[in-house]
């Protein structure tokens, strides 16, 4: 048929072409993933969602400073697209387990296929210690595990959620010393330190223990990253800075291989402020500087570490006549969807390219790093991130 | 039928005819379900059910068909059938399954398809009945910048004009002159309630929607005109914050949606909002379904104000903003909290913030107005900065202010906004 011929000439003629037209890095080579390398993988995703236009448009680059600064060092992909539910718990649960998520917006259920953390932990036999998941969004209780009966929680990732026990203490101050308040920071402390002391279910958490020891150690941790939370030097309040502590303690006493970071804050969007929002994403972004500023000085990561950032999702579109603008990201237009995605450190090799990839990559891509195998997923490892791994 | 809405005796015939029924399951049942409240909708939303289902009724059977077979289509491939999707039903968890659907892209692209062959239809109807609108929009004294740096996302669609404003006059006369003419001891009456009282073709046809009180201290008549004002509202929100607190700490709410269920069933009325029960149920609508609006004062003044273009469609309507106050450390992460009670920190502004705020709500504004046609190429926009020495003029070609050369007093911005409203 002449539509098959058409077809098929067209694929020669782009064959015939692309040596002259295309980078050589760019060039798709055969894949195949990459022996254990000892390599680390970094997932940040700018959870909450955000838009192209506050951040890598010409406009947006003044709120994303530390992430325009990272740029040059980084192979930078220019269209990442979220194609499945535009809500938080999907979206994430989408980049970890490679496959489009529709399971519970709010996390009452896990995700229903493996994550990256299980495919890992399993075939590496690595302890809990190895894979984390610190979370601002306090639904993410579930998102350290699937819910495939072969694989689950035994080999899934701990799961913190820095701002629902922060929540929890603040609501308890607020409640206990109502003439101070949380405007004493000292009370604040104390009272994230006992729910600390009371156990992890309580605020959400899941963290595997491996005897009473570490257990203690691991309280020990945390409590370093609140106090530095509580006494930093600009009186950090906001729920991705505590996240930001909690995974520098966690990168600095337990050195994991794979750690999943979801900073949050950016969806006050929600409420209405422009100007919040903006505050957010640059907050998130100077996080963002700081955790690749710990990679590069920290011997356990520094020279071996892939990180990959990422927002979940975008929101809506000033355009968009059924929506309201950056207040939602429900409308599934081109905002919501196409975003961008930052690869940096070990193995990467600096550029740009506008060839689409998807969220549900990344979960093949971080695997292949880590040189383990994922089952049938629908996402495909990102040849250009891969391509001089050892 | 134990499910038969109470509506129109027009509607009720189309309902009757089986016209809602004939239509593909996931398109029908979110009509029926708007219509089911009937005596909650506002004209002009009766109006646009009556005229959407009228068209579909008189129109060609078989262009009907064509025009809905490809939603068809979608739904089928989505798997929608008696059980997942019971006739006249829509909720919650119909919305779960249209979000959850790997095909809900290409649901949401026919359904714009859709309405872009009804819409015109319906719009040119509605262009042949078109008056005079007017709307103002009105920034803080506080905001700390010059006209230079105000709205600037909206300048090219429209005319800066010069005020002729003198050194003798008094800011707090700003707002008085531009909507009475005269100053604020005169107590003369406003445009809003010179509309109201004349020309206006229902109650829910003249708003006023704001921060503070500054149009509400300056517009002394009730009847006949919508007010709403966030701070006024103080102590409905209040109580309204208190139930939704307790509500997530007693039952089991899964999320938005649900909580969103959870409080329509709250019949919350208050004298604070009066005894109009469709305004009563609008403003806990906003409260509760606007993201913020409990929280920010200027949320609540652009939600509102969306939602009554896209629901009461007025003909006048004067939204004033203000300045918000800067979140709390950590007693902002409680959304449902008092942020006054919960925090001995004085509340204190953020003008700057409030600024970068209003730029993307005043280009919000004028975009949702004139999404529809009641306001396409018949309203004029006046965005205002109070004490400021210019204004930005949006408006058709034959409003005298868009032809308008030099300095020019509020009092004369006045009469002419006037005389386009025919109030002379």
């Amino acid at each position: 048929m002449f539509t098959h011929s058409k077809r098929r000439f067209v694929q020669l003629a782009g064959l015939t072409i692309a040596n002259r037209i295309l980078p050589d890095w760019l060039r798709a080579r055969p894949f195949s993933p990459p022996r254990d390398s000892g390599r680390k993988v970094i997932i940040v995703t700018f959870g909450g969602g955000v838009r192209y236009s506050e951040t890598f448009s010409h406009e947006g680059l003044k709120n994303i400073p530390q992430l325009a600064k990272m740029r040059p060092e980084a192979l930078f992909f220019t269209s990442c697209a979220n194609a499945g539910v535009l809500s938080h718990f999907n979206s994430t649960a989408s980049i970890i387990t490679g496959n489009w998520q529709r399971v519970d917006d709010f996390g009452f259920q896990p995700p229903a296929s493996p994550t990256l953390f299980e495919y890992y932990r399993k075939q590496t036999g690595v302890g809990p210690l190895d894979a984390w998941v610190i979370a601002t969004n306090k639904s993410f209780s579930t998102m350290g595990a699937g819910s495939e009966r072969e694989w689950g929680s035994p080999f899934g990732a701990n799961v913190v959620l820095p701002k629902q026990l922060l929540l929890e203490a603040v609501d308890d101050v607020v409640k206990k010393t109502p003439q101070h308040g949380v405007a004493n920071r000292d009370n604040v402390l104390r009272q994230l330190e006992a729910i600390l002391n009371e156990g992890y279910e309580g605020v959400g958490w899941t963290i595997f223990k491996a005897g009473r020891q570490l257990d203690h150690h691991l309280r020990n941790t945390l409590t370093r990253g609140l106090i530095e939370f509580i006494n930093g030097p600009e009186a950090p309040t906001s729920g991705d800075e505590l996240t930001f502590f909690i995974t520098r303690e966690v990168m600095r006493e337990f050195g994991p291989r794979l750690i999943l970071v979801n900073f949050w804050d950016m969806d006050v969007a929600h409420w209405g402020s422009y100007s919040l929002y903006l505050q957010a994403i640059t907050r998130t972004d100077r996080l963002t500087g700081m955790l690749w500023e710990e990679i590069r000085s920290n011997p356990n990561y520094k020279d071996k570490t892939t990180l990959l950032v990422l927002p979940e999702l975008g929101r809506d579109g000033d355009l968009n006549t059924s929506s309201n603008g950056f207040l939602n990201h429900r409308s599934g237009d081109p905002s919501c969807r196409n975003v961008w995605l930052l690869a940096l450190g070990a193995g990467i090799t600096r550029g740009e390219t506008d060839r689409p990839i998807q969220h549900i990559d990344v979960a093949a891509t971080a695997a292949a790093l880590l040189g383990v195998k994922t089952g049938a997923i629908s996402g495909k490892p990102i040849r250009e991130i891969l391509k001089q791994a050892p | 039928m134990p499910d038969q809405p109470k509506v129109s005796p027009f509607l009720q015939v189309l309902i009757d005819k089986g016209v809602f029924d004939q239509l593909p399951v996931s398109f029908s049942t979110f009509f029926f379900e708007q219509v089911k409240e009937w005596e909650l909708l506002f004209p002009a939303e009766r109006s646009y059910f009556e005229r959407l289902f009228g068209l579909i009724d008189r129109s060609d059977p078989k262009a009907v068909q064509e025009l809905f077979a490809p939603l068809r289509g979608v739904e089928r491939k989505m798997g929608v059938n008696e059980k997942v999707w019971p006739k006249r039903q829509f909720s919650l968890d119909q919305v779960d399954f249209l979000n959850r659907s790997a095909h809900y892209p290409e649901w949401r692209k026919v359904i714009a398809n859709i309405f872009s062959q009804i819409d015109p239809l319906l719009d040119a109807e509605t262009a042949r009945a078109s008056h005079a609108r007017l709307v103002i929009i009105v920034s803080p004294a506080e905001l700390p910048v010059g006209p230079d740096r105000m709205w600037t996302r909206l300048k090219d669609k429209g005319k800066m004009v010069s005020l002729d404003l003198t050194e003798e006059d008094d800011v707090r006369d700003y707002l008085p002159q531009l909507l009475t003419g005269g100053k604020r001891n005169d107590g003369s009456k406003t445009l809003v309630e010179l509309y109201a009282e004349s020309k206006a073709k229902s109650l829910y046809d003249t708003w006023l929607i704001e921060a503070s009180d500054a149009l509400s201290t300056l517009v002394t008549r009730s009847a006949g005109l919508v007010k709403l004002s966030y701070d006024n509202l103080e102590v409905y929100r209040t109580r309204l914050m208190a139930e939704v607190r307790k509500i997530l700490e007693t039952e089991d709410i899964r999320g938005p949606r649900q909580l969103g269920a959870k409080l329509k069933q709250l019949k919350m009325l208050s004298k604070d909002i009066g005894s109009d029960p469709l305004l009563a149920e609008f403003v806990r609508s906003v409260l509760l379904s606007g993201n913020g609006t409990l929280l920010i004062n200027n949320t609540f003044v652009e939600w509102a104000t969306v939602q009554a273009v896209r629901r009461a469609r007025p003909s006048l309507a004067v939204i004033h903003f203000g300045i918000r106050n800067k979140v709390k450390p950590f007693s902002s992460l409680l959304i449902y909290t008092d942020q006054k009670s919960s925090n001995p920190i004085p509340d204190q502004m953020d003008s700057l913030g409030s600024y970068v705020d209003l730029e993307v709500f005043n280009y919000y504004l004028w975009q949702e107005f004139e999404k529809h046609a009641e306001y396409r190429l018949n309203t004029v926009y006046l965005f205002v900065g109070v004490g400021m020495d210019e204004i930005l003029v949006i408006g058709p070609p034959d409003h005298s202010l868009a032809a308008s050369g030099g300095r020019i007093k509020l009092t004369g911005i006045y009469d002419q906004t006037k005389k386009w409203m025919n109030l002379v």
